[in-house]
Formats: structure tokens, sequence, C-alpha cells
């Protein structure tokens, strides 16, 4: 059969398909005629017209099964069914309204869950770049003992660039930092997020600016020589009202003038997950920006800030890339081992990248896994309602096998009606969804509190919208195949003789009750798991910080953004910390370069303790640090165990000191007074520096982290140019600022104040409510899966009851007492509970490891949670059997009995 | 003693595809010799075979429609002898060419299966 066979037949089957009534109808008259021709013939043999009749239409052996015969022909029976199932059903489904909605609203609820987190999960690990072939991105990463992923130095960046053969462009960007950008010259500067990049960077992504055009090459070139920007698109919306003139024009960053030459696309908000900046500068500009001030950007090998991205070839593979880099890497350990002792180098795909780094992901996942549980316990719940629905409409069933109707035929309905109340339940859960991920976006304030553009990347995406419509209609074929085919499996013998058949044989409930058993085990895991989080949460903020967080005012500054070189900077904090010691209302001061608790990162430092023998593939140790000024220990009342804290004499001139934290004491010289001992920065042959205290170890990073290690160095020794102000206030902080900012204006009116609040305000957030956020969210989840629960199992004890009423009718007409009865219908409830709950435990149980392993470093079983979750699960559970129990036992025998 | 070709009282099932095809045949064998409507095609097969070969109309109008869907017939409504209108069917060019290969295979199969039927028994 050639097409034009096939062009010769599609007309008559659309025809078919979409003219129905026009050929239905032909079909009719077709048979119709036969029918009498047939009338005739029996007449003319000699019966009468009855007789003829009678005969002629035993002979066509049933008109309708025949028109049914060639419909089946036309092979468009398929579709058309559809058509048919879906009306019926929605006319049936609206009958039982009440258990429909009940049915949508728990549908909902699972795949509401299920889509936000999706979203999650797809923003924290799998959403691609947004760039075209996002899959050939890969990053590169310097590692060494202690970190795997740590960042390469210009120098290195270069000798990448130039000497691999595996890609068709690397690119570098350092982190997004704070900028003092003023779109005029006179005016005060802002703080915007900025984010320095390679010549090449846009080219390489393949990124076509909106406006303007990209980095040209040889503007990366020469350090200092092209002030040029890129321009975000958001900030051009807001900043510049998506004016095109902003081409060529000049704004100031730090102080400096710099030419916009390009505004970036829509579609391109940046690499990063959570940061979008506001604009972009070529890495040759690097001096204006916040880069190391101890080192040189460009020179400095150990100078590690750049962030390093390559397209790989199409030819090459991941391992040939791998390879290339680690001779790479060996090469530059051999050229220069000062600084690339025992460093290797690593290629990593996004999804690697995005996973193996220790973060966020994990929380994704971890809901991710809940909220399925979530789904599961509304799909076992739907089931067994649909279970108990076609059970009421055994007769019916019966009736349509009996008129033969193919079973296969009965479970498409079947299922056509469960794949229409999943497409409700699936729509109103992605509304759900997007409900929860604005919920996220509303308390966006309270998790970012920074002056840098960021925000929750969580959105609904069409990849997420495809993936929880997926999820609905798998949904379906889970809760609707159960019913469909155990309805229909059915003895038509008895099913047509009474009206309330179930001849109740053990397989027949075993469907249900592992139903009711998975139910009560899932939603026991949930509530757990939000339990064991609320407690440990609870914990760590019970253990306290170590600190004082009362009455404190916090203001950042960074005279970068105004241009300061070091010495300028070092004068600035001087004299500002002097003027603000005289405040009225100002207990006392203190300069931090980063608050306890907060957003940004600490710096580390290497060192070598003196006189330790260094295994042979370390060149140091690694320690967290901050750099602080002599007040800071009084203001945030940190006690100093052994020594001193920093003074005023420990200047520039002077000896260096440290003062270490009592964990690092204890690691370094355990049993021995720290004090007077000595470590030398970044190799043994370093600047030697003699801890002169040991101050009590507190809560850096996280309320929920182990006790670390942690060193101080005093700014006067130590040059930063980011720093926070911290005073002491006698009343309230806020009060504080207005003098603050006339101190500042006096020193110099361009310098901005950022990040300016009550430091308990910050603490709160950072520390208390943004975890808080996580910990509703699996609470939430665990109240719904236990409401579900609950619904479940009552359904199921009250369907239990309408199908024995009679037999209970019986029993109290025969004298069974209330006891009796409500034994008997709430005893296999009971057993099924019990069943649930020791599966729920040992789900529990393990959840608990793996979040212990993940998250919390608690350690340990936490019973507290088990006794107080598993007697209320099982109280609740046991009254959602008792309700329908007691009515069962108060049944009237005459009632009963009577019942049809 | 007449074959029937159908399935008369058996449950709803397709034809066995030996049947169906043969019945096909016939069909398009009919239509060849002249344009009919499907009472005057289950009167002509009886009559042609002397009585040997009825078509269930079960069997007849499901047979023709996928004919029809196959693209090797086509039908068209004209008034019959008694004025009424009814479906008359005939031969597409498809149709013909389809026969032709049909009757040649039938042929060989029933040449093949005569010879077997005849050998002597040893």
């Amino acid at each position: 059969m050639g097409p034009h066979h096939w062009l010769y037949t599609i007309p008559l089957r659309l025809r078919s398909l979409f003219r129905r009534g026009r050929v239905e109808q032909e079909l009719n008259e077709e048979l119709q005629f036969h029918l009498e021709r047939k009338i005739e013939e029996g007449i003319a043999k000699g019966l009468s017209p009855k007789e003829a009749r009678y005969a002629a239409m035993r002979a066509m052996d049933g008109l309708e099964q025949r028109k049914e015969e060639v419909r089946d022909m036309r092979r468009i029976h398929w579709f058309t069914d559809f058509f048919d199932d879906a009306r019926f059903a929605i006319r049936s489904l609206r009958r039982t309204s009440g258990l429909t909605a009940f049915v949508v609203i728990t549908l909902a609820l699972g795949i509401g869950m299920t889509s936000a987190t999706f979203s999650m999960v797809d923003a924290l690990i799998f959403r691609p770049y947004p760039v075209p072939h996002p899959s050939s991105v890969v990053t590169l990463v310097s590692t060494t003992h202690d970190n795997d992923f740590d960042d390469f130095s210009y120098r290195e960046y270069l000798d990448i660039r130039d000497k691999t053969k595996s890609y068709d462009g690397v690119i570098a960007s350092a982190n997004m930092e704070a900028v003092g950008f003023s779109a005029e010259p006179g005016a005060m500067p802002r703080v915007k997020g900025g984010m320095m990049v390679s010549g090449n960077y846009f080219h390489v992504l393949g990124v076509e600016p909106r406006l303007g055009r990209a980095f040209r090459e040889d503007e990366d070139q020469v350090p200092g020589r092209n002030a040029v920007v890129v321009l975000g698109p958001d900030f051009w919306k807001h900043e510049f009202a998506s004016d095109p003139g902003v081409l060529g024009k000049t704004i100031r960053l730090n102080g400096t003038d710099f030419t916009v030459i390009g505004v970036a696309p829509e579609s391109f908000p940046g690499m990063g997950i959570f940061g979008h900046p506001d604009f972009y500068m070529p890495l040759a500009m690097a001096r204006v920006f916040s880069t190391n001030p101890r080192k040189n950007f460009f020179e400095d090998r150990d100078d590690r800030e750049l962030n390093v991205k390559a397209r790989l070839k199409p030819a090459t593979t991941m391992q040939q890339a791998r390879n290339e880099l680690a001779v790479l890497a060996k090469n530059f350990e051999n050229e220069y081992p000062k600084v690339n002792h025992s460093r290797g180098a690593a290629v990593h795909t996004q999804f690697e990248a995005r996973t193996m780094e220790d973060g966020n992901w994990k929380f994704g996942v971890i809901f991710l896994i809940l909220a399925l549980a979530v789904l599961l316990v509304a799909c076992t719940n739907v089931a067994g309602l649909l279970l108990s629905r076609a059970r009421s409409r055994t007769r019916e069933i019966a009736v349509r096998l009996a008129i033969g109707a193919g079973r296969f035929r009965l479970i498409r309905l079947l299922l056509t009606e469960s794949l229409i109340l999943a497409s409700l339940g699936g729509v109103a859960g992605i509304a759900i969804g997007y409900g929860v991920v604005e919920w996220f976006h509303s308390k966006e304030s309270i998790v970012f509190m920074t002056d840098l553009p960021a925000g929750v990347p969580f959105q609904m995406d069409r990849r997420v919208l495809l993936a929880s419509l997926a999820l609905s209609a798998l949904s379906a074929l889970l809760c609707g195949l159960a019913p469909a085919l155990q309805s229909t499996r059915v003895d038509l013998v008895n099913a047509l003789k009474s009206a309330d058949v179930d001849v109740p044989g053990r397989k027949r409930l075993w469907g249900r009750n592992v139903l009711v058993v998975a139910q009560v085990s899932t939603s026991l895991m949930l509530l757990t798991a939000s339990f064991l989080m609320a407690r440990s949460f609870q914990h760590s903020l019970l253990d306290g910080t170590g600190f004082a967080k009362d009455h404190l005012l916090m203001v950042s500054f960074d005279p970068r953004l105004a241009q300061y070189n070091t010495a300028q900077t070092q004068q600035f904090y001087k004299l500002l910390a002097e003027r603000v010691r005289e405040t009225p209302g100002v207990q006392s001061e203190a300069l931090t370069q980063n608050v306890p608790l907060g957003q940004d990162g600490y710096d580390g430092v290497a060192f070598v303790p003196d006189g330790f023998q260094m295994p042979p593939d370390r060149e140091n140790f690694n320690s967290t640090m901050d750099t602080v000024d002599e007040g800071y220990f009084e203001t945030l009342g940190i006690p100093i165990l052994r020594g001193r804290g920093f003074l005023a004499s420990d200047t520039a001139e002077a000896p260096r000191v440290a003062v270490v934290n009592e964990q690092f004491a204890k690691h370094y010289w355990p049993g021995a007074d720290a004090v007077g001992k000595h470590i030398r920065l970044d190799n043994s042959a370093g600047i030697p520096v003699e801890i002169v205290g040991v101050a009590q170890t507190i809560k850096y990073q996280d309320t929920r982290e182990r006790p670390m290690d942690f060193v101080y160095l005093p700014l006067a020794q130590h040059p930063v140019s980011r720093m926070a102000l911290m005073l002491r206030s006698s009343g309230d902080p806020l009060q504080l600022v207005q003098s603050v900012k006339d101190i500042v204006r006096t020193l110099d009116a361009n310098l901005p104040m950022l990040q300016t609040r009550a430091y308990e305000d910050y603490y709160l957030n950072m520390a208390v409510k943004g975890p808080g956020i996580a910990i509703q969210l699996v609470g939430a989840m665990g109240v719904v899966g236990l409401v579900l629960a609950i619904a479940g199992l009552y359904g199921l004890v009250a369907y239990n009851v309408s199908r024995r009423t009679r037999e209970i009718g019986i029993r109290i007409a025969l004298g069974a007492a209330s006891w009796d009865v409500l034994r008997l219908v709430m005893g296999k409830g009971l057993i099924l509970v019990g069943m649930g709950t020791a599966i729920g435990l040992t789900m529990g149980f393990a959840l608990e490891q793996l979040m212990n392993s993940m998250l919390f470093d608690a350690g340990g079983v936490d019973i507290l949670a088990y006794i107080i979750v598993v007697p209320s699960l099982f109280l609740v559970t046991m009254l959602a059997a008792y309700v329908p129990a007691r009515r069962a036992s108060r049944i009237a025998p005459t009632q009963a009995l009577r019942y049809e | 003693m007449y074959h029937s070709l159908g399935n008369r009282g058996e449950p709803v099932s397709k034809p066995s595809d030996l049947v169906q095809g043969t019945l096909d045949l016939l069909l398009l064998k009919i239509l060849a010799l002249q344009p009919m409507n499907g009472w005057a095609i289950s009167q002509r097969l009886k009559q042609i075979s002397g009585e040997v070969l009825q078509v269930s109309d079960g069997s007849l109008y499901p047979a023709l429609h996928k004919l029809e869907q196959e693209g090797w017939i086509t039908a068209e409504w004209k008034p019959s002898e008694n004025n009424r209108r009814a479906k008359f069917y005939s031969l597409t060019r498809l149709g013909r060419k389809h026969l032709e290969k049909e009757t040649a295979n039938w042929s060989r199969l029933s040449a093949a299966i005569s010879h077997i039927v005849r050998l002597e028994e040893a």
C-alpha cells in the first residue's frame, strides 16, 4: 500500500471522526434498508408481516451489536469512546459531589506540595544555565586537602585559557560584590551588586546583548585601560527605566567613571542560582573593586578569587578534559612549588558542581522525599475512596458486563474517571504549588538580608509544570488502577442478585488494609521528621550563641567603594572608632570584618603552629578567622578565658599578635596553655604571630554548628576593607543611627553606610526565622499527611460499618452488647493502625539517621519525639475509628435488618 | 448443507483472518461484476454459489465498511428498484488491483490444498 492509498483513506477516517452524527445516521439507514428487504422476503415466502418482521430481526441478530461491529471497523472508536466515557464519568462524579470534592482536595494537596518542592529541586539542582547549549558548560575548580572547590588566581586562569585544548572558550568571573554606584557624578553612591568577568564571558556563553554589545577581547587585556560596563536586565529596567539612551552613558562605580556599552538580555539573569548581578565589569578593572588588598590580583598566583567555567568542545569527553587539567595542575605544582604545593584541579559538570558542593540542594531533596510521601498518602487515600465508591456501583458494573461490555472497556471507563479527578486535582495542585512558591518569595526579605540583588530562585516554570502534570497523570493511574481492576472482577450472578453484594474474601480486603497501613506509617514518619527538626532547632537555639546579642547596632562599610587605598581605609576606621566612642549613648564600640551568624562567610587563614612537624603532604593548616579591633570582645560580651584581648598598643609597628578561641587551643595544644605560643602565617617560613589570648568558643556561622577552630587578628596589623561597626548602646540601638550618620558625613560624605540595623533583628532573621521556615514547611506536610491518614481511616471504618450493617443488626438483635460491636468494627482497624505505627516508627528512625548525617550533626536518637508523636497518632487514629464504630453500636436492629 | 461465513451466535469477536480474507475476496469479486447494495450482495452470493455460501448479516456490513475504509470500494447513495434510497458499493481502481492480487493468491492456495488432499493414501 503506497502513500496514495493513505491519502485516500484519511479523508474517510476523518469523516468518520468528525461527522459522526451524519455517518451514524447513514449506517442506520443502511441497516434499516436491509431489514426491510428481509421482511419483504419473508412476506413473499408466505409469513405474516409480524412473523416476517420477527424472523428478520432475529436473523439480523441484534441491530445494536452489528452497529458496534461496524463502528469497530472504522477503527477510531477508541477516541470517541473516550469522549463518551468522559461525559459519563463527569455525570457520575457530579452525583457524588461530596466524595468528588474530597478526592480532588486530597489530590490537590499532594500534588501541590510535590510541585512546590519540584520547583525547589529544579532551581537548586537541575535548572540548566540560561545560555544556549548549557550542557557543554563545565566548571573548573582548584582542589586541596581541605577544599574541593577552590577558586583560581588570575595568572592560573590565563594559563588554563591559553594552554588547554579541550575547550571552545574558558571564562572567569569573580564573586558578585558590593559596588558603590552613582548614575550621576555628584550623587551619593548606593550599593549595587557587580560582577567582574573575563572579556570573553558573554561571547563564550553565547549570550547576545539586548542592547549594545558585550566586551571585546582587547578590552580585558591591559589592567585599568578600558572602563566599560555591561548592565544586567533588571537593573536597566529599574534604574534606567529601560531607556535605550543609556548606551554610551557614563556611570560612576566605586568612584571611577565607566561607560555603558551594553545591556544583557532578559533571558540571562546570571549564572548563579541566587544572585543576579546588576552589572558586569571586565577583570582588567579589578583594581577598582574589592580584591584582596594584601595581594596583587594580576600577579600573585595565590590570590585565588576567580570562578572558572568553560565550554567543552563537542569532540572532547569529560575524562579527557579532566586528564588534561590534572596534567596542567601538576605543571603548576612543579613550576610554582611555593603556591601550588599539593594542589590539584578538576572539571565538573553542572550537576556535579551543584550537588557535590555541600549546600542547599540537600534541603531540596529532603523536602522532595517528604512531599512525595504526602502525595503517596493522598493517592492511597483516593484509591481507597474510589474502591469503596466502585463497590457501591457493583450492580451497575455487573449489568454492563452482562450485556457484553468488555472488561477492558470497563476498566477504561473507570480509569477515565480517575483521570478526570486527577486532572482537577492536578490543576488545583498546581495552583497550590504557585501559592507555596509565592509564599517563599514573600519570605525573601527574611532569607536574604543583604544589600545585594538576590532572590528566591524557586519558580513554577515550564519544566516544573510539565513534571507536575506528569505526576498528576501518574497518580491518576495509581489511584484508579486498583479499584478499576478489582471492581470489574465481579461475580456476575451474585452481583445481579442482591444490591448489597460483597463477598468479603480475605483477598478482597487485603488491598484496602495495605492502604490504611501505608497511610498511617507515612504520616507517622512525616510527623516524626518535623518534630525532630523542630526539636533539634530548639536545642541549638537554647544552647545559646555564646555572646550578647542585645542592644547592638550594626553598620557595615566598605571604603573601597569610595576608592580608598589601604592607608586611607585604616585612617577612616581609626577616626570612626574614636569619634563613635565619644558619642553619648554608646557603651562600647567594635569593628569586625564579619558579624557572627551573619550571611557572609568568614575568611580563612592558613598557618603553621610553631614547633609543629607538618605531615609531608601538607604545607599548612586552615582555620576560620576574623579581623577585629580592641573593642570587639568587650562589646560582644565574649569572655577572654586566658591572657588578654587586643589593645590599642597592638599597632602595625608592634609585634604581631593573635587571639584564638578555646576550641583552637584545645585542638593544637591540648592540655597546655596556648598563650605565648606562636603560629606562622601561610607556611612554616611565614610571619610569626604570638597568641596573646584565648577567647570562649561561640557560634560563628550557624546556630547548629559544632565547635570550630577560630583565629582573631587585630585590624591595625591586618588591614581589611570591608568592616562592620558594632555599637553597644545603653538604650535602643537604632537611636544611635543618626549620630553615626553625622560622624560618617564629617569624615566623608561620599561613603555609603551599608546594612544598618539592630543586630538582634539580623540575628532573628538569619538564625531563627530562616530555619523556622523550613521547619514550618515540614510541619505543614506532616499535618497534611495526618489529616489525610485520619480521613482514610475514618473512611475505611465507616465503609466497613455500612457493609456489615445487616450483620451488625443481627448481632445486636441476638444480644450483642455495644462493646462487642465496637470491638468487632474497630478491631481490624486497630490492628492496622498498630502495624502502620510499627512500620512508621522504623521509617521515622531511618529518616532520623539520614537527617542527622545530612543536616544537623545532632547524633543519637531523640526519644522525646517518639514519645510524643506515637501516642498522639495512636489516639487520633483511634478516635477516627471510634466515631463510626460508635454509630454502628447504636444501630437499631429493626432498621438494620430493613436495610437494603 | 451450507457453510455460513461469519460468526453467528458466538460472543463478539473478530473473524479469523482466513475467513475474513476469503469473504473480502468474494465481496470484491461480486462488486467487480456490478455495483450493488448490501442486500443485493448477500442475495447474489447465495444465488451464485447455489445456496452453499451464505454470509450472515453480522459479518456482511462490517466487512463492507472495512473494505470502504481500506479504499478498495466506494459507496454512493442511489435510489434502488423500489425507489427507496440505498447505499450502492462499487469497486475502485485500487480495489481492482487488490482483487487481481488476491485472486492469484487464492488460486495458488487452493491448487496447493487440492494437490495435498488428492494425494493417494499409501
